[in-house]
């Protein structure tokens, strides 16, 4: 059983390494395929960081009217807190807010000096809301405006990032799209291009098949070598894909941090280098046997 | 036992098979003979599935093989062992690689080819050119080497497609002294040939085929006569 493995291997590397020229170029179409699937989940992955840091600056704040007991505040967190659109909301009392206030200023001494000389604290107690999610904050607001503390509400604030979240995400969604057709195409015409590598060898090795045709040789062990070169392209392609890919990265990913402050690239698939790289094999790898599958299916009679 | 029931094969409009009956008993050594397009070929190839009839059945053992699945196909080809005029021989590889070459496709363990390979070049007489490549044999030696690794599955039944057509008198008898040999020990030898000497040294069965019909059946002492 080991002895006819290594003869199915053997054969089948056999096969990959005559057809040098053809096995280049061969494998030069499934290197772009790869590359251009990789370049894919870089996008992904900076337009869903760009999208989150947006979504963490979105938040609603509710102030309070001056007359307002704290009891009444701690009533609205209360109804705010049972609502199940609301991740969480932070109480800032007058207190607090003064106090952050002059903490925030304390390099300023005229803020200071004229803080000083009011006899009442003039800031107003507020509640801060995060919502679960981005969309939710339109819901949370209509909420308020009908709560019945409305009286001793004096505005609610909501920033509005909704818009350019939407943007981000539209841009991205439309750049992926594109780049996803685009990876398809290529990823045909790379199965196009194995598959007639494959059936030129099948061409070649007419004699041979037509022999073990004739001596009984199992299915297996006339159609396994050609999966096998398939499968070599395959992974020749994701070993260049990933040689090309890293280097690429790095020298993007400086360019982009500096564009998008907290944005790792390089550190990500760093990371994530024991999902990425499987992946990239497995894509090399299955592209290159589907090919020879069609080939054999097609020009391979046994 | 080998049954052919009303088989008939057309190939586009050409009739190659005319509505063929024919029944051949284990251990027979049959001389199938007649013109070139008489059919021959396309009734061996029928046996090993080569082929599909258009019509009609063949039973190997009781068994229809069209009803093999693809599977089985290979396991039929085990039991049936072919040569050809052309021999069929891979340049690349050596006397006992040829031979081993039908033991690896079919998953045989290394032992068994070193010591089954030797044993049927030595019933061949090629014992002593196993490191030989096809250009180095003579045309006998080829074709021995081709009956060789049909023997190595010990087959049952032993197909020759014009054997002797490529080889001089001389080559072309001590192959066929082989295959009387071989059905010696018990296998069927069914042998295509339009060659008059060679039928009538071998003087066993003789089947005669026209026209993709046959047109004679000498079960005994069968001569070549067209």
């Amino acid at each position: 059983m080991r002895k006819a493995f290594k003869r199915i291997f053997r054969t089948g590397w056999l096969n990959f390494k005559r057809n040098s020229y053809l096995s280049f170029g061969t494998t030069g179409v499934m290197v772009l395929v790869l590359l251009l699937f990789s370049g894919l989940m870089v996008l992904n992955y900076v337009s869903g960081q760009i999208v989150s840091g947006l979504e963490n600056k979105v938040d609603v704040s509710v102030y309070f009217k001056n007359d307002a007991s704290e009891d009444q505040v701690l009533a609205v967190k209360q109804d705010l807190e049972s609502q199940s659109a609301v991740a969480r909301v932070t109480y800032i009392s007058k207190e607090k807010a003064l106090a952050d206030f002059k903490a925030k200023h304390a390099g300023d001494a005229l803020i200071q000096q004229s803080l000083a000389e009011l006899a009442d604290n003039p800031l107003q107690s507020s509640l801060n809301i995060k919502a679960k999610d981005s969309t939710q904050y339109a819901s949370i607001v209509t909420f308020l405006e009908g709560n019945k503390f409305r009286p001793v509400v004096d505005k609610i604030n909501f920033y509005e990032n909704e818009a350019v979240i939407n943007r981000v995400q539209s841009i991205s969604r439309g750049v992926g799209n594109w780049g996803l057709v685009v990876t398809l195409i290529l990823a045909f015409i790379a199965i196009m291009v194995t598959f007639n590598t494959i059936r030129l060898t099948i061409y070649n090795q007419k004699n041979e098949i037509e022999i073990m045709r004739l001596v009984g040789g199992s299915n297996w062990h006339i159609k396994a070598p050609y999966l096998i070169e398939g499968g070599l392209y395959g992974i020749f392609a994701a070993v260049i894909a990933i040689v090309v890919f890293y280097p690429a990265l790095w020298f993007v990913s400086s360019k982009v941090g500096v564009l998008i402050p907290g944005i790792s690239l390089i550190g990500y698939f760093v990371t994530n280098v024991l999902q990425f790289v499987p992946l990239i094999f497995a894509l090399g790898i299955a592209l290159g046997i589907i090919s020879s599958w069609i080939a054999i299916r097609r020009f391979l009679k046994v | 036992m080998i049954e052919l029931k009303d088989i008939s094969t057309i190939y586009d409009d050409f009739l190659a098979l005319d509505n063929v009956n024919l029944e051949i008993k284990d251990g027979e050594f049959v001389s199938l003979v007649g013109p070139s397009g008489a059919g021959k070929s396309t009734l061996l190839g029928l046996m090993t599935r080569e082929l599909t009839p258009s019509k009609g059945e063949i039973l190997i053992d009781g068994i229809n093989i069209a009803d093999l699945s693809h599977a089985e196909v290979p396991l039929l080809r085990r039991k049936i062992g072919t040569i050809f005029q052309d021999f069929k021989l891979l340049s690349r590889k050596n006397a006992f690689e040829n031979v081993a070459f039908a033991l690896e496709v079919s998953g045989a363990e290394p032992e068994e080819i070193n010591e089954d390979v030797p044993k049927v070049l030595n019933i061949v007489g090629l014992a002593d050119k196993a490191k030989n490549f096809p250009h180095q044999l003579s045309g006998g030696e080829k074709q021995r080497l081709a009956i060789a690794r049909a023997l190595i599955h010990r087959p049952r039944i032993l197909l020759a497609d014009e054997p002797t057509g490529n080889l001089d008198m001389l080559n072309g008898y001590d192959v066929v002294k082989l295959l009387m040999k071989i059905n010696e020990f018990g296998t069927t030898v069914i042998l295509a040939t339009h060659n008059r000497e060679i039928v009538n040294i071998v003087g066993r069965r003789v089947i005669s085929m026209e026209k993709g019909r046959v047109v004679r059946d000498q079960i005994e002492q069968g001569k070549y006569i067209i």
